[in-house]
């Protein structure tokens, strides 16, 4: 069953997106106002950002224009969980309703298919959003821009999205235990506003626990420091693709794990 | 209407919580990393800054301010939008719409069973560590108990603000767009996200007269003994700001109510 390939699943994704937007599509007010919702948030984030650099001019020896880079980078980072995993956000609504019997009896992958049901388009806001403050943080600090720095700022802006992908399925897959477990996934997103500031601030055994435990280090301050210190990069940003990859399997087999024990318990 | 059959209600809400024993300590741990988030966090600011006191708080006073918040938000938290948009669309808001009992009335209290679960085992548990961690540093006094009023005003006013926005999705069927407007503007404007002390001093002019910042603001600064709230005249302005707000929006939520449940019938038919 496995063994279907990338171009089938290519493909049937494809079919299954421009059904979802079709349906998107006839709520049309419902769309406008989840993007104008999406905008404010992103304000409201920067707002916090500016009041704090209002009142203080450095956090940890990391500069304005510094930190702008993280913030941007972090919202592009995070802007794939909000497009393609979204359907995460109901899980425990059709687990608990029984829905969620529909996704076992189809002769696809189930993680797949549930997660292919719902494309977020009001994600890319948030993309636009942080592209722009990348870009103008960017020309602030005068990275000098060569294709090899673009295309590691590819890599890493992809790697760092990994990390947000596991820690949300982590999160959702804990309803096929725990009931009213709902604020997991709140908690865990709101632990994604901290990924814009330096991991250095942690110290102890929470530096290790936010660093690979919880990674809310990998969000941003690892793969950014590839661009920002391209001299002095440590060791956990090059290895941060290989831990991402891994943390995402394990967090796909933790999910598919809560699947069969869904089955039991079968409504 | 007897108060007897009121707090039915609220024990039947007591009792549904209690139904998800798991998911609060859950809660309750996820909460307890979040604070240490906000620790690190606000230690490296303050670390950085030089001065040990920024806009009249220390970093004790930020500290508390900020857990505090968390744990309110918590506590305070009401799916109103969602249930709402859920029970229209499986049509059992008619049921609750034919019960012997004002609706807006039903709602409320059958939210103060979750309320008061909530406060007992969440709230109550982040009081306590963060009295053993600062050491002492929230006055026990009188404030004690005028914040407690402050929190129940903030309770119905929060509880407005969600009345007011919940019918909005009658309108335009968006449960999630309308929920996060309303979330981030009463976290931002709240003083929740961050402090209202640090906000620049003309935004402050005006947050400060908005009735957000009678949900978790005022509750706080009386907590803290800060805003004037140590003075007589001090906390007479803040509980008046705290009413005259409770007052406005259960009137207008009252009449935008009356309005919309007409508009119910019509979907729900």
């Amino acid at each position: 069953m496995r063994k279907r390939g990338l171009k089938f699943y290519a493909g049937m994704y494809r079919k299954i997106l421009v059904q979802d937007l079709k349906s998107k599509m006839s709520y049309r007010a419902d769309f406008i106002i989840s993007t104008f919702g999406m905008i404010m948030t992103n304000l409201s984030g920067f707002v916090t950002f500016m009041i704090l650099f209002h009142n203080f001019p450095e956090i940890n020896g990391w500069d304005y224009h510094h930190m702008l880079f993280l913030y941007g980078f972090s919202l592009v980072a995070l802007t794939p969980v909000q497009c393609f995993f979204d359907n995460n956000w109901n899980l425990r609504f059709m687990v608990q309703s029984g829905d969620f019997i529909k996704y076992c009896f189809r002769p696809v992958n189930v993680f797949f298919y549930f997660i292919s049901e719902v494309f977020d388009v009001k994600g890319l806001g948030q993309l636009a959003f942080g592209i722009g403050t990348i870009v103008y943080a960017w020309i602030k600090i005068g990275i000098p821009v060569t294709p090899l720095v673009i295309l590691k700022l590819l890599v890493f802006l992809l790697t760092a999205s990994l990390f947000m992908i596991a820690l949300m399925n982590f999160a959702a897959a804990t309803c096929f235990w725990i009931k009213g477990s709902g604020y997991v996934m709140v908690i865990m997103f709101r632990f994604k506003d901290f990924a814009k500031y330096p991991s250095s601030i942690f110290e102890g055994i929470f530096k290790i626990i936010f660093t690979f435990i919880i990674p809310i280090a990998f969000i941003a301050y690892y793969p950014s420091l590839v661009i920002l210190t391209p001299d002095n990069v440590p060791l956990l940003s090059w290895i941060s693709p290989l831990y991402g990859l891994v943390f995402v399997y394990l967090s796909y087999k933790f999910w598919m794990l809560g699947v069969r024990k869904y089955d039991f318990t079968g409504s | 209407m007897n108060p007897k059959r009121l707090l039915s209600i609220t024990r039947a809400g007591i009792m549904e919580s209690l139904h998800f024993r798991l998911g609060i300590f859950v809660t309750l741990f996820a909460n307890l990393i979040y604070l240490v988030l906000v620790y690190y966090l606000w230690k490296a600011i303050y670390d950085s800054s030089g001065t040990d006191v920024v806009n009249g708080m220390t970093f004790s006073d930020t500290m508390i301010y900020l857990i505090l918040a968390t744990a309110l938000f918590n506590f305070l938290e009401m799916f109103v939008v969602w249930d709402m948009s859920r029970s229209i669309q499986s049509g059992k808001i008619v049921l609750d719409l034919l019960k012997p009992m004002r609706f807006r009335k039903y709602t409320f209290w059958s939210y103060t069973g979750n309320h008061v679960v909530q406060f007992v085992l969440t709230f109550i548990p982040t009081f306590i560590v963060v009295m053993i961690v600062t050491r002492g540093a929230i006055p026990l006094g009188l404030n004690l108990v005028w914040f407690l009023i402050a929190t129940v005003l903030a309770l119905i006013i929060n509880y407005n603000i969600e009345m007011m926005v919940a019918p909005i999705c009658l309108f335009t069927e968006s449960t999630w767009g309308i929920n996060i407007v309303k979330e981030t503007i009463v976290l931002l404007l709240s003083g929740a996200s961050i402090p209202l002390a640090f906000f620049p001093e003309k935004a402050r002019m005006i947050v400060q007269y908005l009735p957000f910042r009678a949900v978790y603001d005022i509750p706080l600064s009386i907590l803290l003994g800060k805003s004037g709230s140590d003075t007589w005249q001090g906390l007479v302005s803040l509980f008046g700001l705290q009413l005259i707000w409770l007052v406005v929006l259960t009137v207008c939520g009252n009449l935008f109510w009356n309005c919309a449940v007409k508009k119910v019938t019509v979907n729900g038919g």
